[in-house]
């Protein structure tokens, strides 16, 4: 018979890596990018510090591995740094994390991901991660190498030395690692970071990729997202196991006690309501310790066949509509965008917020007949491969988009030049991988992130509409111009009139056609007065004046260099008329001129400062 | 030049009726009042069957275009063709709808003023003339204006074929001479005379042409006193009018036969016979009410054991050719009359069955037979088993 083994966490991961997103040399970058983003806007928001967060990623030279790459990636932040002691702990251990189990809205969650990115660069360049931190009391920053110790699952400082660091603190940490690197598309690099600012209105961003100059992405909201307190969870989110294992942190505590303080939702009236369904009375008193698998089997079925209020959705953070409204024109030049944040809500028992922003870029090379670009986010990340299985996906493609004047194959994502960003935030988001890249697609689920789709699909409904009036109006009047002289000419040569009839003739017609262009400008009037209504509406809802409201144009692209961005702004200044059409045509000469003033682009003050980064 | 032989007697002055149309229009126009063309509606819902007329003929409906922005490109576009037609008539030339949408094309091309009125493909200039037809209520060929020729191409040892050339000279066409070429039918049946050297015991059309050219080249002609056509699938104007000649001068017998299927019963058949709804104006003169569908029927698909295979119900094609048959048994006068119910029954039958059978299937009932195929259709033909 084989012996049996007993391994550490620390050698699961190293041999599993691709269950925590390391399954490709271009997802080992994006996840490495990812972890390190992440626990640093955490660590800035747990001290209601505002993020500015440098980000290079550079080719170093090649990879140790076949078809890789060796590529360095620095993530820097303002944050509060990591006590020296703790450096080893926090990129050199598994499940070493101040979040785990805390039922709240962070980021990250278990402490896995930075401590897997670390044995990444160390069993593919031999070297973990170097990191350099320093905390508010310390006069010199600490800099060191982390290596996991892969036996023990602990993490080990090497080549500790304190340095000098213009900062009052903050962390740095950079890996050299193999990889590939993807910039655009689902998977890319740039998909992520745009994400990472969309759903971080707080953030200042300064990234540099590859040979791209540095790019500066100012922050659009003051304002630090306020972490919930966390909740105790809620007894039906349990299974019998998981329950079992939850009363064992309670030790020689009463069971009444242990339902009444290691779950919400559990009042004396519920307690009495367990008895009514078949808990054992006798029970109540007893020690948890003491009760054995049958008892628990017990309780839990009458807590489960019990109907208790469901748990509180005030554990719950949003980015809310106005954050959103500004955070997503730093994605590039916008059109028209609507979002909606929902009330938070309960599916499958746990508090869940769902928020959508719907936008029309001028500036993406986005086509026509391709679907929309998707931005799915899980508490704030991004989530960036197999969408397929995601609820997100699953809600888009039920809602038949049809209906708000775009263009959908059946079953699938619309298509068109927009740019769908979905959030979903629950302290308890169930994902179908430890690598948290699909939301699992329950019913109830699925169904709020519809509904939220589909309000914000009747707001931008409304932008269509009238750009559908718009175009039927341009139509009308060029047909009036371009048939009716010829119409008039051959009836005239058919009855061999002479020029009298004619001039007669054509008055007549132009008359009447007009009398029709009347209608097709009453319509459009129609179209954009209601447009103007749910512009007051979203104003009022969020305390804002009229005019700010009505955004038609977008700051800048954070993802173009210095020069295109001044490019940029030149356009938006010289195209004060134009806007897009039914075909998505821009054009100029055929738009009416009131048409044109109602949709000037409101042009907002340009951050144009360049960020250059001290080496 | 010879002036066109009729093909009907019309009460109507065409250009005088164009006219008075224009006049009318130019007129509103003058007063500011909206011009209004009016044409016979062409569709099913307008469409009459009676047996003893034996084609679809148009009922009362009509479909009103009033100027207005929306509409005013299509009456710039038919008063412009109308003009075109209106000179063809004048100085005695024909045209094909082809040639029409290429001298369109021309005109509009080279003058920019006109760019507007350019059409995308044929299908639109086609509409455009089909439009003036219905409008003036006249055949296309009235207007001077022919479809290209198409199918029908006919074999035959007893037929000769008298023609009258449009410089009025005659030509004698003796079929039999033709050896393995067929004779072409013309878009214009009324410059053809015909007659028989030989009782002919009967016409047969079958739908694919290739398979006409093969019984001819066995010898089916030689073996049989007959008339033997290629319809080249959905008939033609040229066809249905070389029929409709064939029935009314020589009055033989005359059978289809075709594939065993929704489309071929209800596109083919149905138009060879009846008409079609989109030609109501013109199914008198081109329509063979007489023809009998000799196959291929339900029961020979188990009387000679012929291959078959159940229709693809996912293949877009198949299921739309479903639903108009479904559609036909429920709104389609001719398979709605009592006279028909033997029609009506087989599309019900492959509406239930969701078979089909091909006519090439009648070779596979005796594959060292080369002759198979024309053996079954005369036993067929003796036998009276068509409907």
């Amino acid at each position: 018979m084989s012996k049996i083994t007993k391994s550490s966490t620390a050698e699961y991961f190293a041999k599993n890596l691709q269950q925590v997103g390391f399954s490709s040399p271009l997802k080992a970058v994006l996840t490495t990018l990812k972890e390190a983003v992440d626990n640093a806007l955490d660590a800035c928001e747990a001290e209601n510090i505002l993020p500015e967060i440098y980000v290079e990623i550079k080719k170093v030279g090649t990879g140790s591995s076949k078809n890789t790459d060796l590529i360095k990636i620095i993530v820097e932040d303002n944050g509060p740094g990591i006590e020296p002691d703790d450096l080893a702990k926090v990129f050199g251990e598994y499940l070493a994390s101040s979040k785990f189990g805390k039922g709240q809205c962070s980021r990250g969650q278990q402490g896995i991901g930075i401590s897997a990115a670390t044995t990444w660069a160390q069993l593919t360049n031999a070297k973990g991660a170097i990191v350099k931190t320093k905390t508010k009391g310390m006069r010199k920053a600490i800099q060191g190498q982390v290596d996991v110790d892969i036996k023990s699952n602990t993490g080990i400082l090497k080549n500790k030395e304190a340095v000098d660091w213009d900062k009052p603190h903050g962390v740095r940490v950079e890996f050299d690692i193999d990889g590939r690197i993807q910039m655009n598309g689902d998977g890319g690099l740039i998909t992520y970071l745009e994400g990472t600012v969309l759903v971080n209105p707080h953030l200042d961003l300064h990234h540099k990729l590859l040979d791209q100059e540095w790019v500066h992405v100012a922050r659009v909201s003051q304002t630090i997202p306020e972490i919930p307190e966390s909740t105790l969870p809620h007894p039906h989110t349990f299974k019998l196991g998981e329950f079992i294992t939850h009363s064992t942190l309670y030790g020689k505590t009463s069971l009444d006690k242990f339902l009444k303080t290691g779950f919400s939702r559990v009042s004396d009236q519920s307690l009495k309501d367990f008895v009514v369904k078949g808990l054992p009375k006798g029970l109540l008193a007893k020690s948890v310790s003491g009760l054995s698998e049958v008892d628990f089997k017990k309780v839990f079925q009458s807590v489960q066949d019990t109907e208790l209020m469901p748990p509180s959705t005030k554990s719950v953070l949003t980015v809310g509509e106005e954050s959103l409204s500004k955070s997503i024109q730093r994605l590039g030049k916008i059109d028209f965008f609507s979002v909606m944040t929902r009330k938070p809500t309960i599916c499958d028992f746990k508090p869940v917020v769902v928020e959508v922003a719907l936008a029309r870029f001028v500036d993406r090379n986005l086509a026509l007949d391709e679907p929309v670009q998707l931005l799915r986010f899980a508490n704030r990340v991004p989530l960036q491969f197999d969408k397929s299985g995601c609820a997100i996906t699953w809600a888009i493609e039920s809602v038949n988009w049809k209906n708000y004047g775009l263009q959908q194959p059946k079953g699938s994502l619309p298509n068109g030049p927009y740019v769908f960003a979905i959030s979903v935030t629950s302290p308890f988001i169930k994902f179908k991988n430890a690598s948290k890249e699909t939301i699992d697609a329950s019913e109830e689920l699925v169904e709020e992130i519809r509904r939220a789709l589909m309000q914000a699909g009747q707001k931008l409904s409304r932008h269509i509409k009238k750009e559908f009036k718009e175009a039927d109006l341009e139509r009308k009047l060029a047909h009036i111009s371009q048939f009716g002289p010829i119409l008039v000419e051959v009836l005239v040569r058919i009855t061999k009139s002479g020029p009298e009839r004619r001039k007669k003739a054509e008055e007549g017609l132009r008359k009447l056609l007009g009398q029709d262009s009347e209608e097709a400008k009453a319509s459009l009037e129609e179209a954009e007065t209601k447009l103007s209504a749910q512009k007051s509406r979203q104003a009022k809802k969020e305390g804002r004046s009229e005019e700010s409201s009505e955004v038609q144009g977008a700051l800048q692209s954070p993802i173009q260099s210095e020069e295109s961005r001044e490019s940029v702004v030149t356009d938006a200044d010289e195209k004060t008329e134009a806007h897009s059409k039914g075909g998505q045509k821009i054009s100029k000469k055929l738009t009416p001129p009131r048409v044109a003033a109602k949709s000037l682009p409101t042009k907002k003050p340009i951050k144009k400062t360049t960020t250059k980064k001290a080496k | 030049m010879a002036k066109l032989i009729k093909i009907r007697e019309l009460d109507l002055d065409i250009p005088k009726e164009a006219q008075r149309i224009a006049e009318r229009m130019l007129t509103d126009l003058e007063k500011s009042r909206r011009p209004v063309l009016e044409a016979v509606k062409t569709s099913l819902d307008n469409s009459f069957y009676d047996p003893k007329v034996g084609y679809l003929t148009p009922g009362d409906k009509t479909v009103k275009t009033e100027l207005n922005v929306s509409s005013v490109q299509k009456l710039a576009r038919v008063v412009f063709m109308l003009e075109i037609i209106l000179r063809n008539l004048d100085i005695g030339s024909v045209n094909t709808k082809r040639e029409l949408y290429y001298i369109c094309k021309g005109l509009i091309r080279s003058e920019t003023k006109l760019r507007p009125l350019d059409f995308e493909g044929q299908d639109e200039s086609d509409a455009i003339i089909d439009f003036i037809g219905d409008m003036l209520r006249v055949y296309r060929e009235e207007l001077n204006c022919f479809a290209n020729d198409r199918g029908g191409q006919t074999y035959s040892q007893q037929l000769v074929v008298y023609e009258t050339m449009p410089d009025g000279e005659k030509a004698t066409i003796d079929l039999s001479s033709l050896g393995t070429s067929p004779f072409m039918p013309k878009n214009k049946p009324q410059s053809l005379k015909l007659k028989a050297k030989k009782k002919i015991d009967f016409c047969l059309v079958i739908e694919s042409e290739g398979t006409a050219g093969t019984l001819h080249a066995m010898g089916f002609t030689k073996r049989n006193n007959c008339i033997l056509m290629g319809a080249q699938g959905v008939p033609s104007n040229a066809v249905r009018g070389w029929c409709k000649l064939i029935e009314d001068e020589l009055a033989v017998p005359m059978y289809f036969f075709g594939d065993l299927d929704a489309y071929t019963l209800q596109n083919i058949f149905r138009t060879l016979k009846a008409g079609s709804a989109a030609s109501l104006i013109r199914n008198a003169d081109f329509s063979a009410p007489d023809v009998k569908f000799l196959g291929v029927l339900p029961e020979d698909v188990k009387r000679y054991d012929l291959p078959h295979y159940n229709v693809k119900e996912s293949d877009p094609v198949e299921a739309r050719a479903l639903k108009k048959a479904k559609d036909a048994l429920e709104n389609d006068p001719f398979f709605l009359d009592r006279k028909n119910k033997g029609l009506a029954d087989i599309l019900k039958w492959l509406l239930s069955e969701k078979i089909r059978c091909e006519q090439q299937s009648f070779f596979s009932v005796d594959a060292r037979d080369p002759i198979i195929m024309e053996k079954l259709i005369l036993e067929k033909i003796r036998n009276k088993s068509y409907v």
